[in-house]
C-alpha cells in the first residue's frame, strides 16, 4: 500500500514539475524593462525576465517604466509598450513546413509587431476590443485605449474587421482608427510625423538595458552588411543623363545618313 | 513473510526511483522548452536568439545577416539591440534604413532623426542620415519633383556620325562633306524633370510627368547644332495583387518630342504608349509599346528629311535591379519599326542597353561618387536600298557602344558629371560605317 502512495507522490511531483511544459514554448523574452510581468496558464503571475520561454495563453503586462520584446518561433517579433496587456490566445508553428496561425489579444496599451513567416501566410491576427485585425506580410503598430483602437500599417496588408464592416490597408505608411467595435473602421488616412513622433516607447528609457548589459558599442557598416556599404543601402536613385544625348545621337545619325548623298549646300556664315 | 519481504523490496525500489523518476521527468518537461525543439528549418543564428537572447555577438551576427534578404526579420533584431542601449545611432540609423527599404518612410524618418540626436553619431553617419531625411521629404510629398540640369563642354571625333571624307558612293562621287568625319568640340545643357502626383488613395495612383531636354552647339559644325525636348504624361493605375512584396501598375501615356538641327525645325513626333511596372523579387520590370507619328521637315542641309516621316512603333523592356555592395544594374531590350514615306528609309531595329550604376563613398566621407559602365548594340535592317548612297545593297548596320560615366561629388547636390563614350557603326555600305568618341565633363545639379 505504502508502495502505491510513494508511486502516487511520484507522479503528482512529475506533473507539478512539468505542468509549465503542458503549454508549448512560442518564443522568447529577448528584452525586458521591469516591472513587466507574465502570468502562464495555471500558474501565478511573476516577474517577466529576459530569456524567460513565452508559452501560449500566457498573459504579459507591462506596468509604466516597463517594456518587452519577445520574438517567436517564426522570427516574428512583438514589442510591448508600458501601460499594456496581451495574452498569447493562440501560437501553432511547424518551422519545417512554415505553417500555423498566431492569435494575440491587445486589451489595454500598445504594441508593435514585426512580421515573420506566419504573418507572410496571412496567418497572423491581433484581437482588440473595437476590430480584429488580420495581418499579411507585414509590420504594425496597434494602440488601443479608452478611444478605441489605432492601427498603423508600416508594411504589409492590414484587414480591419468588426461588426460594423471591414477596412483594407494595402499601402505603408497609412492607418485607420476604430472607434469601437460597432463603428465601422475608419477612414483611412495617410500617417503624419506626429503621429509617430507621439507613438508610445516601444524601447528603453535612458538608463535601461532591457535586461542585457554591456552594449556599448556596435562595430556594423552601413546598411546591416560587415565590412563595406551594400546594396540594402537607399541611395539617391541614380538618374542616367545621357538620354537626351542617346536621342539625340540618333537623329544626328539619321540626319547624316541620309544626308550623306546630298550636294553641299553652303554652310552658315559662309 | 515473503509476502512482506516482496512489499519491502519494492518499497525500496520504489524510494529509490522516485527522485530518479522526477528528475527524468522534469528533464523531459524542460527538454520540450530547448531551443533544441525550433531546430527545424530554423538557422543556427536565429535558434541562438530564442536560446540565449544575450548573446550579443549573436545578435549582432544574425541581424546583419538578415539584413541582405528578410527586412522584418532584421528589424526585429536591431529594435532587440535597441533595448540593450537606446543610445546607439548606428542601430538606429540601420533601423532607419530597414523601414526605408520596406517603404515606410515616416517610421523610417523618424529612426533617422533620433540617430541625429545621438551623442555617438560620426560625421559621415550624419550626413548619410541628413541626406535620406531630405530624401524621405521629398517622396512624402503628395507632388513630387526629381530631375537634373547639367551643363558642360564635349569634344567628339566625329559628332556627325559621318564615314570617311574619302568614302565613295554607289554613284560614283565621294560623300558629302558636311557629313563627313571631322572632330569637333560642343558647349552643351540637359535637363530632366519628373514630376509625380500621388492621388494617396490604397491602389497607389499617381499621375506621372517628365521632360527631357538637350541642346548641344558645335564650336564649328553647326550642321550639328541640335536642340531636343520631350515630354511625356499619364496616369499610373496602380493594381491591387494580394502580395505585399509584389507591385503592379499600368500607365497609359502620351509623348510629344520636337527637335532642331542645324538651327531649323527638323523633327516633331506625337504618339502614345502604355507601359506596365512589376516586380520580380528585387528586379523591377517595366515592358512597355509606343507608337509615334514622326514628322521631318526638308531643310538647307537635310533636303530629304521629310522622306523620314512616317510612324514609329517601338516594344521593349525596361529592367533594373542590385546586384551586390553598392552595385546596381538597369538594362533597355527594344524592338521598333519604322515606316517610313520614304520606303527606302524604313527600317527595323533591335537594341539592347545595359547600365551597371555604382555608388562607392572613401572612408570617413559620407559622400556617394557613382561610377557607371555601360555598353550597348543595335542591329539596324532597312527595308530596301538607297538610291542615293547604294542602289543594290539594302543597309544593314550593327552599332556597338561603351562608355563610362563618373559622377564625382562637389557639394551637397552638385556633382562633376564626366563621360566617355565609344560609338562604332560597321555596315554593309560604307557610306553607314563610322565611329566616334565623345569626352564630355560639366557640372550637375540633381534634385
Amino acid at each position: 500500500m505504502r508502495a502505491y502512495k510513494i508511486i502516487a507522490v511520484l507522479l503528482a511531483g512529475a506533473t507539478l514539475t512539468s505542468a509549465p511544459a503542458l503549454g508549448q514554448q512560442v518564443g522568447t523574452a529577448t528584452a525586458v524593462n521591469p516591472l513587466s510581468e507574465s502570468t502562464p496558464p495555471g500558474a501565478a503571475t511573476a516577474p517577466l525576465t529576459v530569456g524567460a520561454r513565452i508559452i501560449h495563453k500566457e498573459r504579459i503586462h507591462t506596468t509604466p517604466t516597463g517594456t518587452v520584446q519577445l520574438a517567436f518561433l517564426d522570427k516574428s517579433t512583438l514589442s510591448i509598450a508600458p501601460n499594456t496587456s496581451i495574452v498569447i490566445d493562440e501560437y501553432v508553428y511547424d518551422p519545417n513546413s512554415g505553417r500555423g496561425h498566431m492569435l494575440t489579444s491587445l486589451t489595454q496599451g500598445a504594441l508593435r509587431f514585426v512580421g515573420g513567416s506566419l504573418s507572410h501566410e496571412g496567418e497572423a491576427s491581433f484581437a482588440t476590443p473595437a476590430a480584429a485585425i488580420g495581418i499579411r506580410g507585414g509590420t504594425v503598430t496597434i494602440t488601443f485605449g479608452p478611444n478605441g483602437a489605432e492601427i498603423i500599417d508600416h508594411f504589409g496588408i492590414v484587414t480591419i474587421h468588426n461588426g460594423a464592416g471591414t477596412v483594407t490597408i494595402y499601402r505603408p505608411d497609412f492607418k485607420v482608427r476604430v472607434l469601437n467595435w460597432t463603428t465601422l473602421p475608419g477612414p483611412i488616412e495617410r500617417v503624419l510625423s506626429s503621429d509617430i513622433e507621439h507613438l508610445p516607447r516601444f524601447t528603453s528609457l535612458p538608463g535601461q538595458n532591457g535586461g542585457v548589459s554591456g552594449l556599448h558599442s556596435v562595430s556594423i557598416a552601413e546598411c546591416g552588411v560587415f565590412g563595406t556599404r551594400s546594396n540594402n543601402c537607399p541611395d539617391t536613385p541614380w538618374v542616367p543623363t545621357d538620354t537626351g544625348l542617346n536621342d539625340a545621337n540618333q537623329i544626328i545619325t539619321q540626319g547624316t545618313q541620309q544626308g550623306t548623298g546630298t550636294t553641299a549646300p553652303h554652310r552658315h556664315g559662309s | 513473510m515473503q509476502i512482506e519481504a516482496r512489499r519491502a523490496f519494492w518499497r525500496r525500489i520504489a524510494g529509490a526511483l522516485a527522485p530518479i523518476g522526477l528528475l527524468v521527468l522534469s528533464a523531459l518537461s524542460a527538454s520540450a522548452q530547448s531551443a533544441s525543439d525550433f531546430a527545424g528549418n530554423l538557422s543556427p543564428l536565429f535558434q541562438g536568439i530564442l536560446a540565449r537572447p544575450s548573446d550579443l555577438n549573436n545578435t549582432l551576427q544574425y541581424a546583419a545577416s538578415a539584413s541582405a534578404d528578410d527586412i522584418e526579420s532584421a528589424i526585429g533584431t536591431y529594435e532587440q539591440l535597441l533595448f540593450y542601449n537606446p543610445t546607439l545611432s548606428r542601430v538606429r540609423f540601420e533601423l532607419g534604413v530597414l523601414y526605408y527599404r520596406l517603404g515606410s518612410y515616416e517610421m523610417a524618418r523618424g529612426y533617422f532623426q533620433s540617430a541625429l540626436q545621438m551623442r555617438d553619431i560620426t560625421p559621415d553617419l550624419r550626413e548619410r542620415a541628413e541626406d535620406l531625411i531630405e530624401i524621405i521629404d521629398k517622396k512624402l510629398q503628395v507632388d513630387q519633383f526629381t530631375g537634373y540640369v547639367q551643363t558642360g563642354v564635349a569634344y567628339q571625333t566625329n559628332p556627325g556620325a559621318g564615314s570617311g571624307p574619302q568614302t565613295v558612293l554607289a554613284a560614283g562621287h565621294t560623300v558629302n562633306s558636311n557629313f563627313a568625319a571631322t572632330p569637333d568640340w560642343n558647349w552643351f545643357g540637359a535637363f530632366a524633370l519628373n514630376y509625380v502626383h500621388d492621388f494617396e488613395n490604397q491602389n497607389g495612383d499617381t499621375f506621372e510627368a517628365s521632360a527631357v531636354g538637350y541642346d548641344a552647339q558645335e564650336f564649328r559644325l553647326h550642321q550639328f547644332d541640335i536642340g531636343l525636348l520631350e515630354l511625356r504624361a499619364g496616369p499610373r493605375f496602380g493594381i491591387p495583387t494580394g502580395n505585399p512584396n509584389m507591385s503592379l501598375s499600368i500607365k497609359p501615356y502620351l509623348v510629344a518630342t520636337g527637335a532642331l538641327l542645324a538651327d531649323a525645325p527638323y523633327y516633331g513626333g506625337l504618339g502614345g504608349g502604355l507601359t506596365l511596372h512589376t516586380n520580380v523579387g528585387n528586379v523591377a520590370l517595366d515592358p512597355y509599346a509606343e507608337i509615334v507619328q514622326q514628322s521631318f521637315r526638308n531643310s538647307t542641309f537635310y533636303p530629304l528629311a521629310s522622306g523620314l516621316s512616317g510612324t514609329l512603333s517601338t516594344y521593349g523592356l525596361q529592367a533594373s535591379g542590385p546586384v551586390s555592395s553598392g552595385l546596381g544594374w538597369q538594362s533597355r531590350l527594344g524592338y521598333g519599326h519604322a515606316s517610313d514615306n520614304y520606303g527606302p528609309y524604313s527600317y527595323d531595329v533591335y537594341a539592347a542597353d545595359i547600365w551597371l550604376p555604382w555608388n562607392f563613398s572613401f572612408p570617413g566621407d559620407g559622400r556617394i561618387w557613382t561610377l557607371t559602365p555601360t555598353a550597348g548594340v543595335s542591329r539596324w535592317l532597312y527595308s530596301a536600298p538607297d538610291p542615293n548612297i547604294n542602289p543594290t545593297i539594302t543597309p544593314l548596320t550593327t552599332e556597338w557602344r561603351v562608355g563610362l560615366g563618373l559622377d564625382i561629388p562637389i557639394w551637397k547636390h552638385i556633382v562633376l558629371g564626366t563621360l566617355v563614350q565609344y560609338r562604332a557603326d560597321q555596315s554593309n555600305v560604307a557610306a553607314f560605317t563610322m565611329h566616334d568618341l565623345l569626352v564630355s565633363a560639366g557640372p550637375t545639379y540633381k534634385f
